[in-house]
């Protein structure tokens, strides 16, 4: 495989749920982003492999984006192996979920809300410029390195692909990420609580806590499916109409 | 009883159930009832690689977790089951009557479905296997996560 077609797979895995739909969610988004490794099957892009495994491709998948590069990656190798087209399916069937899994439990439980505490802290300690730079940085360096480590890794072991899920590496950042998460949360709360209160009178305080546990309250127990962001719209408007009326 | 979810979902193990359902209901079992990932063994190692280790996984045919079921259903640890299709949920539930509470949590187009929900496909034969179950007391909602509203089925069709 030329580097020029890992290349060009690897920056379309950015584009991976450009095409979300109900019926097929990433399908059509994992059929663009294998497309430039399978060019090279037998009779080119004109070929009857080509056209079938792109077909096949662009079935119905469901995974998380961060985490695709190794499904592109493994089904890629084995349309070139000639694995048969009813256990590429079934590859492709068997990776989406436990790479969902994975990638929700260390991103979105893990990478994501720890980069996320850590720039709200550092906000409040420097220039804000550089705690916007921070939290980018933290975030969007590990999933560009999982989407280039994950395409590699994938098209090296083909259908033995779960070999890299059991990467060493990729085990420990799954153990650290929640725990990590959890820690930079915990430190970022009183920082950021004490940061937003400052200059606010006692009352103002107790108002701003009262607003801070009710919300957890309302979203945790009393109405889970209204949701924070809903919560978070409601009060705003709410406040904007208070506001108006006074 | 501690059969918490029988839920019927084409992704089978994924983000929705591990973290979702998973943080709710905090299982310590979760069974793979699929006669297709029953029989293959590189599939049951890359779905298990899903799974935190704060929970086992299991793997079954359809019918051998209908012979499973009352056990888990009295037995102390918390388990949700998965299966991939409609037609399973329908022959776990003629196997194991003691289910009476089903989620359909994710089946998607194959062509010749009609969709219900964002994430809810039913072709005209599904529709009738879970009007029949429902004749039967079986209580069906579909519920992608456990944040959103669940949808009954009498709401769905």
């Amino acid at each position: 495989m030329n580097r020029g077609c890992l290349a060009a797979a690897t920056a379309r895995l950015f584009l991976f749920q450009g095409s979300m739909n109900p019926e097929r969610l990433q399908g059509l988004g994992m059929a663009v982003a294998i497309e430039p490794l399978l060019r090279d099957l037998e009779g080119g892009p004109a070929g009857k492999a080509y056209h079938e495994a792109i077909g096949r491709a662009a079935g119905f998948f469901n995974t998380h984006p961060y985490m695709a590069g190794l499904a592109v990656g493994a089904v890629a190798k084995a349309e070139h192996a000639g694995v048969p087209s009813q256990q590429v399916d079934r590859l492709r069937m068997a990776l989406k979920g436990p790479l969902g899994s994975l990638g929700d439990r260390m991103i979105w439980e893990g990478v994501l809300p720890a980069a996320a505490a850590i720039g709200l802290s550092l906000s409040t300690m420097t220039n804000p410029f550089i705690a916007v730079g921070a939290f980018l940085l933290l975030f969007n360096a590990p999933h560009v390195l999982l989407r280039w480590w994950g395409l590699r890794a994938g098209w090296r072991l083909g259908i033995d692909v779960a070999e890299a899920l059991s990467h060493p590496v990729l085990q420990a950042g799954l153990k650290i990420s929640g725990p990590m998460a959890a820690l930079a949360i915990g430190f970022a709360i009183p920082v950021v609580a004490e940061w937003l209160t400052t200059g606010l009178d006692a009352a103002a305080r107790w108002g701003t806590a009262a607003v801070g546990l009710s919300t957890a309250i309302v979203t945790r127990w009393l109405v889970p499916t209204l949701g924070a962001a809903r919560l978070g719209i409601l009060a705003l408007a709410a406040t904007l109409v208070l506001g108006w009326l006074s | 009883m501690s059969l918490d979810l029988v839920r019927v979902d084409d992704r089978l193990i994924h983000g929705q159930v591990v973290v979702g359902w998973g943080r709710e209901l905090k299982p310590d079992l979760v069974v793979l009832a699929d006669d297709e990932v029953a029989a293959n063994e590189w599939e049951q190692k890359l779905y298990a690689l899903g799974v935190p280790c704060s929970m086992r996984v299991e793997f079954a045919t359809v019918a051998e977790a209908a012979r499973s079921v009352d056990a888990w259903a009295h037995d102390s640890c918390k388990t949700i089951i998965i299966l991939s299709d409609i037609d399973s949920l329908q022959r776990l539930c003629n196997d194991a009557p003691i289910i009476r509470k089903v989620n359909l949590g994710g089946v998607h187009n194959d062509g010749d479905r009609q969709q219900h929900l964002p994430y809810l496909f039913l072709s005209e034969a599904e529709v009738g296997q879970l009007r029949l179950l429902a004749t039967r007391g079986i209580e069906i909602t579909a519920q992608d996560l456990p944040n959103s509203a669940p949808v009954t089925l009498e709401d769905l069709l």
